[in-house]
């Protein structure tokens, strides 16, 4: 077993410096942060950019320039953002409490939905509330996220003027963008739950369960939810990821104060000490929770370790 | 119980003493303003960005030593008047007295002296802003109140210069105390605002300084959030939590119209757009071919339908506002049948390709330049757009001169000093320079730069426009207004050319 968990860190640790590697040096190709910063200046020189070059660093050859990054990893020192000076960790510090507040609120929104009205379309099979709720799903999965988005801002901020329409000051602001990701997610989760459970529910011990005159609340609550947790639990660990990536253009809209805003705004400026350490940091989660996932599962089932 | 009681009498104090300090606030400083802007500069230390969005708030924490009104003008700011000394080498400065730093810090030659010592040395050196000030060669302290700048040649937009980003007076004491860092992100400086609190990506909180030389400003708090995009920004303000938009893209002006407690404020902006030639190869090569690409574009019916309204014509690349625009120069008319007959004499074919290059990510220039691209078509050229991220358009097309017969070119130019454009865009060898070397433009364009007689020099600056118009090297399209999306509770706002909007004089109405 511990080499299973060995192997698949060392496959993680690869996979996180694979992406930052090739993240570092995506964005060195696509522009020069010295020009970025000098945009609006009026008589800019060479000499000028050169010397601008050389406070930022960016003069240096690119593998030095990614050791060091590697470095300010090892030590806790991720240098600072090219707009402005503040430090790149202190940036984190800050939006990532923020993008992980989201994505549990946005997971807990699709959770609060997918599974009642997953077990609902499962137990009416082939009814019209199973037809009803495979629809809506469908149109949800079709949405754009920031279409969505848009649409929650118009009516809720400035129609009845209910929440606030961006930025997170308090609970009320965690709403709108919590449903836009939470909706979206529902849809897909809400097919994963009635298929699961349509499964379950053909299983032996159910019969028997139904055989014993248990309630049907009982049954579908207490015996079919509790085994189709296992899949749904796996997925949404999974799901986890992707909704970390999704979160960019949600947080863009919404002015939320997170990684993907931080992201976004690192490429537009080409500030590679902001974007290298996002990036690291979300892949750091996304690869993270993949590889807690697989160690669960080698310890559940003994046959994956020897894969 | 005797914990419970002593909570009680310390609540009691703490909303008695809450009370007292309501009560004591000064009743003719009342009431917040909050404006959005698109980004954070993320350094509020005048040498370290040269972002139009930490103009928006320098201007209000910090002054420079001349100052630019609503019209643009400049004026006294921390010098109260200067002579030009030495054919242009010196500059004499009298400085204001009595003013302070938001720290308690005196404001006097010495500041004045570190300010730039800080910008030309070590410090300015990291950041783009020492370039602008390089014909700066030191700053001599005559008196307390007397400072001398001495150049390494004349520089005749210095003045205006002095009036923005870099310039801007910062406190000696309170630098060398709390270190650069510390400056950063906790600014001090003489402006009608001192600073409160800065939480990066999310907003900056000021408060009014009461003793502004300039008069203490009407509002008690000015915030600023940092909201990226516009949409977002105009949902806030109609929501009522944003009072001020800055910037508001033509896109959103009906949103604001539409909404009975805003208000749409523009004025002449720095901002012009244009389209340019590759005057080295191809059939832009010819200029008759480029004057009548002119002919052939309705910019009037552009400027009406797509901007609505909130642009004028240019002639030459600069706004009215800018020192060197004639404004007897015109632009070529829009005439189709001239253009036709122009590009048979040069003998371009019917149904000839064109690319025209832009920079992606703007929905309006995207449209204009969509229209251009069909009058063209009219006149028997088959143009097309192609569009470039910003980035890659500004950093590799345009200076390596990749570019196809026509490229977008907008300019800022927030010196509103023709000689800052027509540099940088006409004298051989400069980054958006790619195709033409022009040995005559060039000996105008350096003539004009150590000229202290303002009448003379704005006379070659005006020639210089009019040699690019009659030379016809690029396609003037338009100068943008600069757009505010405002709460009709705020009284007094005057919206500013620059962006560089001071809140001193607006008040609010509860």
């Amino acid at each position: 077993m511990a080499g299973f968990i060995l192997r698949r860190l060392a496959q993680a640790i690869f996979a996180v410096l694979a992406v930052t590697l090739l993240v570092s040096f995506a964005i060195r190709l696509t522009g020069d942060p010295a020009l970025m910063l000098t945009q609006g200046a009026g008589s800019i020189t060479e000499a000028d950019l050169v010397r601008i070059r050389e406070a930022l660093g960016v003069n240096r050859p690119f593998f030095v320039q990614y050791l060091e990054f590697l470095r300010g990893i090892v030590t806790f020192d991720l240098g600072r953002s090219f707009l402005g000076g503040t430090p790149v960790s202190q940036l984190i510090g800050t939006a990532l409490p923020a993008t992980l507040a989201l994505a549990f609120w946005s997971m807990f929104v699709s959770i609060v939905l997918s599974i009642p009205l997953g077990i609902k379309a499962a137990t009416s099979r082939g009814g019209w509330i199973d037809q009803t709720i495979r629809i809506v799903s469908l149109v949800g999965l079709s949405f754009p996220n920031f279409w969505l988005a848009i649409m929650f801002v118009l009516i809720f901020s400035i129609t009845f003027n209910l929440l606030p329409p961006s930025g997170l000051s308090g609970a009320s602001s965690y709403i709108m963008p919590a449903m836009t990701m939470g909706i979206i997610m529902t849809a897909v989760n809400v097919r994963l739950v009635r298929t699961t459970m349509l499964e379950t529910l053909n299983s032996q011990y159910i019969m028997v369960a139904r055989a014993k005159g248990l309630s049907e609340t009982k049954v579908l609550y207490k015996h079919a939810l509790r085994n189709c947790a296992i899949p749904i639990v796996t997925y949404l660990g999974v799901q986890f990821g992707g909704l970390l990536g999704g979160i960019v253009v949600v947080e863009r809209v919404f002015n939320w104060p997170g990684l993907g805003t931080l992201a976004f705004d690192a490429v537009g400026g080409r500030d590679y000490p902001v974007l290298q350490a996002t990036i690291f940091v979300l892949s750091l989660m996304i690869i993270g929770v993949n590889l807690l996932v697989d160690i669960a599962y080698g310890l559940i089932d003994p046959r994956i370790r020897t894969e | 119980m005797a914990s419970i009681k002593l909570g009680m009498t310390s609540t009691f104090m703490a909303l008695a003493l809450a009370g007292v300090a309501f009560g004591a606030a000064p009743a003719s400083a009342a009431g917040k303003v909050t404006v959005s802007i698109a980004t954070d500069p993320g350094s509020w230390d005048p040498v370290d960005t040269f972002l139009v969005a930490w103009g928006s708030v320098g201007s209000n924490i910090f002054d420079g030593l001349t100052s630019r009104d609503t019209n643009a003008k400049i004026g006294p700011g921390l010098a109260t008047s200067w002579e030009v000394l030495d054919n242009g080498l010196r500059v004499r400065f009298a400085l204001r007295e009595g003013v302070k730093f938001h720290n308690g810090e005196a404001f006097n030659a010495d500041a004045v002296k570190y300010t730039f010592d800080r910008l030309l040395g070590e410090e300015g050196a990291k950041g783009p802003q020492r370039a602008n000030y390089t014909s700066i060669d030191r700053v001599e302290v005559i008196d307390e109140k007397t400072v001398d700048f001495h150049l390494k040649a004349a520089d005749p937009v210095l003045i205006t210069k002095l009036a923005g980003y870099g310039a801007m007076i910062v406190p000696p004491q309170y630098i060398k105390e709390k270190g650069e860092d510390y400056f950063n992100a906790h600014p001090v400086g003489t402006g009608p605002f001192s600073f409160v609190a800065y939480n990066a990506k999310i907003d900056l909180q000021l408060k009014a300084n009461p003793d502004y030389w300039g008069g203490a400003a009407k509002i008690s708090e000015l915030d600023y959030r940092f909201i990226s995009e516009p949409a977002t920004a105009v949902a806030e303000l109609q929501a009522g939590r944003v009072d001020l938009v800055i910037d508001l893209p033509i896109s959103l002006i009906p949103v604001v119209e539409g909404d009975s407690k805003l208000a749409v404020e523009s004025t002449t902006g720095p901002v012009v757009n244009g389209l340019r030639f590759n005057t080295k190869d191809g059939i832009t090569k010819d200029e008759r071919v480029r004057k009548a690409l002119i002919m052939a574009v309705d910019r009037a019916t552009i400027i009406q339908s797509l901007l609505g309204g909130q642009a004028t014509e240019i002639a030459s690349f600069q706004s009215a506002l800018s020192f060197g625009d004639d404004p007897s120069l015109k632009p070529l008319p829009y005439d189709p049948a001239k253009a036709k007959a122009l590009l048979a004499e040069a003998g371009v074919k019917p149904g000839t390709p064109v690319q025209i290059d832009i920079r992606s990510g703007n929905p309006t220039f995207n449209e204009v330049s969509q229209a251009i691209a069909a009058y063209l078509q009219t006149v028997g050229i088959n143009a097309t757009v192609k569009p470039y991220e910003t980035n890659v358009f500004l950093n590799d097309i345009v200076p390596q001169g990749k570019t196809g017969a026509m490229f977008q070119q907008s300019w800022g130019g927030w010196t509103l000093d023709y000689d800052n454009t027509a540099y940088l865009l006409y004298h051989s060898g400069q980054k958006w320079n790619p195709y033409d070397a022009d040995p005559k433009l060039d000996t105008m364009l350096e003539e004009q730069r150590p000229m202290t007689d303002v009448g003379q020099r704005e006379k070659l600056l005006q020639g210089i426009a009019g040699y690019i118009a009659d030379k016809a090297l690029e396609m003037p399209l338009y100068n943008l207004n600069a757009i505010y999306g405002v709460n009709k509770r705020v009284k007094d706002f005057v919206a500013a050319p620059d962006n560089r909007v001071k809140l001193n004089e607006v008040s609010v109405a509860e």
